[in-house]
């Protein structure tokens, strides 16, 4: 086309050089717009975190007036009564779900991708929706019924609700895995006489481990951040670190706050370094965002 | 030597079992249905049956008789008057929790639908070396506790949040948008649920070919064309499954309207928050008010069932 290629071939070749000049620099124009406002949304997603991290290293928690720069809000946290063994509580509930929802979500994975059965659909879809019922109506749905069948706020309520909790995150990520998972590798297996135990731990499972991974780590940071689920069925006994952080920001003294500045800071920082590893070692990217690291695998 | 033997029998058992495809359905299938059926259909079937019976003042015990009474509390009495701009109307608590709860949850929606959509085409065109540190960059809050979000929001808002200083050392605020109440809760859903807008519809225009787009531009279709008849009808599943995972739990939040309305936003979350295990319990009235909830997640099985694929959704 005349436009494409700039050069005036004709009388009107001024006109259209022109109009291509002007097409270009608006088409210019809403690129850099496009970038500046996905830049404009990470700054949106991250400001807050920061400011935290920031007040997390100043005398006062308000901003203004600025007094100086400290680390006393850190030694602060050894003094905290409780909150050691919430942060135990939390460990310990999110490791126990987190294996139960990766167990299970791996399971029904491999059901709803390798097998036709009748519901199937609505197997997917009933393993989707634990993620999306609000905690409120989760929590406050399985604390009646966890009364009624026996079951007390406990260790135990919190680990099974979460554990359902769990289960879509698993579910997504490993069965988008086995979606693109060459099925002609394991019937190369079977072919050559290996059984199914067998070809399932030395073809399949090495080849879906990162994607298990990433689900055993998202299932997991969704029980160890939980706060309203556990609020319903967890109990007086057991204290989850939410629960202890929650007690915090509804009595704000300014003590309370340059502590839970710190702790959240250290969160931060935890969730920064977990995440680093599993995306270096673990191809996290793919599992959770789509199938583009997949194209490099081959 | 009896135990090797054993061992060996269980596996060929196992395996001549594994063989067979109704049992190697029963086995990976099974776990998964047995956990939703004791663990989710049947506590909001339960809690259904609940919102229909009435609750022993004394005992505490659930009285299974069929009555409407809990509904028709939540409906009926004790209403107040509330003006909106010129419209005046009155209301009952839970009624106002409810119109409340589903117009932030909308406008949350449609905030994070609008401000996600560019930044998941942006990084569904970038070369894998700038995606690699753009999805860290939104990974990292993601992971982050919700908890900590939501504070990190309380930090920014109210008469001497950062916003309001900063303003204030400017000579411009304290302004009263930036006080706690509904534009700050609104605010803090959006950042909250942000990140599972952007990678699910990151899935769905990850698997898009720009070729087609640069193609229609090509031949004449203007810009709001090649987005009205190709990228929107392409990631429509994304579109839908990001817009439930942000406007369902919105609808039924808790800890954002208790931490950024500080008391002036009542969603409907809170309403149950305190009829399950705060001051005015009753499991009845409880389950009652679930229910407003409950409807928006029916509605979304619907959608999710009729538009959200897996091998499509790729995984959030």
């Amino acid at each position: 086309m005349a436009t494409e290629t700039g050069e005036p071939a004709e009388q009107t070749g001024k006109e259209y050089a022109d109009q291509f000049r002007n097409h270009q620099r608006i088409e210019q124009l809403l690129g850099n717009g496009l970038y500046a406002f996905a830049a404009l949304m990470l700054v949106f997603l991250w400001l807050p975190l920061l400011i935290i991290v920031f007040l997390s290293f100043a005398q006062s928690p308000n901003l203004l007036p600025f007094d100086g720069l400290t680390l006393s809000n850190y030694q602060g946290i050894a003094g905290e009564p409780g909150l050691r063994s919430s942060v135990v509580s939390s460990f310990s509930i999110a490791t126990f779900s987190a294996i139960i929802a990766t167990t299970l979500g791996v399971l029904a994975s491999f059901a709803l991708t390798r097998y036709q059965f009748p519901f199937r659909e609505v197997y997917r879809t009933f393993g989707i929706i634990p993620m999306i019922v609000p905690g409120v109506i989760l929590g406050v749905g399985l604390r009646f019924y966890f009364l009624t069948v026996g079951i007390n706020p406990s260790f135990l309520a919190t680990v099974l609700t979460h554990s359902l909790y769990g289960l879509p995150f698993v579910l997504l990520i490993v069965s988008a895995r086995l979606y693109t998972f060459d099925e002609s590798l394991e019937e190369a297996a079977r072919d050559l006489g290996a059984d199914p135990l067998t070809t399932f731990r030395d073809v399949t499972f090495p080849v879906i481990a990162p994607a298990i991974g990433a689900g055993f780590l998202f299932a997991w940071v969704r029980s160890f951040e939980d706060y309203i689920r556990a609020l319903f069925v967890s109990g007086i006994n057991t204290d989850p670190l939410t629960q202890w952080m929650f007690g915090k920001i509804t009595k704000a003294s300014a003590e309370n706050l340059n502590v839970l500045n710190a702790v959240s800071t250290l969160v931060v920082l935890a969730i920064a370094v977990a995440l680093a590893i599993a995306m270096n070692y673990g191809n996290v990217t793919g599992y959770v965002a789509g199938t583009r690291d997949d194209a490099d695998e081959e | 030597m009896a135990a090797p033997d054993r061992d060996e029998t269980l596996r060929a058992a196992l395996v001549s079992g594994l063989s067979r495809r109704r049992t190697s359905l029963g086995v990976t299938a099974g776990p998964g249905a047995i956990w939703i059926v004791l663990l989710l259909i049947a506590p909001l079937a339960f809690m259904t049956a609940v919102s229909f019976a009435s609750i022993d003042n004394v005992t505490f015990n659930i009285i299974w008789e069929p009555t409407v009474n809990n509904y028709r509390d939540l409906v009926v009495g004790g209403t107040t008057e509330y003006s909106l701009g010129p419209l005046v109307y009155t209301a009952t608590a839970f009624e106002k929790a409810v119109l409340l709860s589903y117009s932030i949850a909308t406008v949350a929606t449609v905030l994070c639908l609008t401000f996600a959509f560019p930044l998941a085409y942006v990084m569904a065109r970038l070369d894998d070396r700038a995606f690699k540190i753009v999805i860290y960059l939104v990974l990292l809050p993601f992971f982050t506790m919700y908890l900590v979000r939501a504070y990190s929001w309380r930090l920014m808002f109210g008469q001497s949040g950062v916003l309001n200083q900063v303003l204030g050392a400017v000579g411009i605020g304290p302004i009263g948008a930036f006080e706690f109440g509904i534009p700050a809760v609104i605010v803090g859903l959006t950042h909250a649920y942000f990140p599972y807008m952007l990678i699910t519809l990151y899935a769905s225009l990850d698997g898009l070919d720009f070729s087609l787009i640069e193609a229609a531009r090509d031949l004449g279709a203007s810009r709001v064309d090649v987005i009205r008849d190709h990228i929107i009808p392409l990631t429509l599943p994304g579109i839908v499954g990001g817009s439930l995972f942000v406007f369902v739990p919105s609808v039924g939040a808790f800890i954002t309207p208790q931490i950024l309305g500080q008391g002036k936003v009542q969603m409907i979350g809170i309403l149950i928050e305190q009829r399950a295990i705060g001051e005015a319990t009753n499991a009845a009235t409880a389950s009652a008010a679930s229910m407003a909830v409950v409807v928006s997640i029916v509605v979304a099985m619907f959608l999710v069932f009729r538009y959200v694929d897996l091998d499509e959704l790729g995984g959030v």
